[in-house]
């Protein structure tokens, strides 16, 4: 793993903002290390981590992939990432039934039954009953499918 | 050398374990959810562990990362070593991840553990299991674990469960290939794994060792090689709810010491693989 920067606590709540402006949440990240690896992406890890230490050993990961910086100060969030803020989410959040559910953890892509604050083309907190499955894209029709390949099932 | 042999070819199967991840949802929770779709037992001698039957890496649970599938006997190393949120432990044979979990989830994601493993194939099953379970307190490290030691890092615990023949999952393996020349090759390998693990512990830190195997050179030998070469004593080991037997003493002409402190589980006892598993403490 290559750590490209180590996030201060004004970059950290620069991300905490970013979060608070496409999700309408506020969550405090500054009880982490944050870091970011190539192509942005974000990750967190225990406070007490010693990266000068972590960078005399052959790493091959650290903490929690938390996100991926995108263009137009959006986030794309990971599965764990999403699960992380999509309880207290108040925007940008697709709730769908429980077909649909089980269509979204095979891969497929999904019609919600309710839009919570959705902007079109953005990332979106996929909500089935109380769990968080994930997150997709809101397109015109249709939330495009985000699920990673490893993470999905074939019931 | 088996205790009631015939017992442990014909143990039931049927019956796989799962473990909560506490760091998603809360273990009661869970309970009520599976219930509804599966039958399920709870493991007596772990509340976060339970016996179910059906596919369980088919339902929305799994997907969510709300369990962990893992082997029953697995889960006892960590309750031996019993890992606290200020600890910094260091699992060197890691992957894929199980007891890693565990550890980090009894930790309330906090401290540090370094899951080692020197098999960059395995460190991607690893990677994925530590993220699927929400896990922040981790750092993957790939060495070679016989010479992690001179890379500079010191635990408060160490976790080696080490490389084996492990012969102790006969039971869901039946069709298994045994030799006694991989055993001793083991058993040197794992000699070298619990020489650099004492090198990384503290003074007066706690090593728990485990194998998933039945064969003494794997075990009471390795124990009694540490004893003898490595400044460690053997502490007893206390686990409620699960049937275990003493290690054994006397294996052909050889005596080993500290094998009445250290623990074996047989697979036709509790449902579970078998497995070996002694906790030493450095001096």
């Amino acid at each position: 793993m290559q750590i490209k920067k180590i996030l201060n606590e004004k970059e950290i709540r620069d991300i905490e903002k970013l979060i608070e402006k496409n999700y309408g949440c506020k969550i405090n990240l500054g009880k982490y290390k944050v870091f970011k690896t190539g192509e942005e992406k974000i990750w967190i890890v225990e406070k007490g981590v010693d990266m000068e230490l972590c960078k005399k050993l052959r790493c091959y990961a650290m903490g929690m992939y938390f996100g991926k910086l995108k263009r137009n100060n959006k986030i794309k969030l990971s599965m764990e990432g999403a699960m992380m803020i999509g309880k207290i989410a108040k925007k940008n959040v697709a709730v769908i039934d429980e077909g649909e559910g089980m269509k979204f953890i095979e891969g497929e892509n999904v019609i919600a039954s309710k839009l919570i604050g959705c902007e079109q083309n953005n990332f979106v907190i996929i909500k089935m009953n109380e769990d968080i499955l994930g997150v997709g894209i809101l397109r015109e029709n249709f939330i495009e499918n985000l699920v990673p390949k490893a993470r999905r099932i074939n019931f | 050398m088996i205790p009631d042999a015939e017992k442990l070819f014909s143990a039931s199967t049927e019956w796989k374990s799962i473990r909560v991840n506490t760091l998603k949802i809360g273990r009661d929770e869970l309970l009520e959810r599976l219930s509804e779709k599966f039958e399920v037992r709870e493991m007596p001698w772990y509340e976060n562990g339970f016996f179910i039957k059906g596919d369980i890496t088919k339902s929305l649970e799994y997907y969510l990362g709300y369990y962990h599938v893992q082997e029953a006997g697995s889960m006892l190393p960590p309750l031996v070593m019993l890992p606290d949120k200020n600890d910094c432990i260091i699992d060197i044979c890691a992957a894929p991840g199980s007891k890693t979990t565990q550890m980090a989830m009894m930790m309330e994601n906090e401290g540090i553990i370094f899951a080692n493993d020197v098999n960059s194939k395995r460190l991607r099953a690893l990677a994925h299991n530590i993220q699927k379970c929400g896990v922040v307190n981790c750092i993957i490290l790939n060495h070679d674990g016989r010479f992690l030691w001179k890379k500079g890092i010191k635990g408060d615990k160490i976790l080696l469960d080490a490389p084996c023949t492990a012969s102790g999952k006969i039971i869901k393996n039946k069709n298994m290939t045994w030799s006694y020349g991989r055993v001793i090759r083991m058993s040197k390998l794992q000699k070298r794994l619990i020489e650099s693990a004492s090198k990384c512990l503290i003074d007066g830190g706690t090593l728990v060792y485990s194998t998933c195997s039945l064969e003494p050179e794997e075990n009471e030998e390795v124990i009694d090689y540490a004893i003898k070469n490595l400044n460690m004593e053997v502490e007893k080991i206390e686990l409620v709810g699960i049937k275990t037997r003493r290690g054994i003493k006397r294996w052909g002409d050889k005596e080993y010491e500290g094998a009445e402190k250290a623990i074996r589980i047989w697979p036709q006892d509790n449902l579970t693989e078998g497995f070996f598993i002694c906790k030493l403490r450095k001096y």
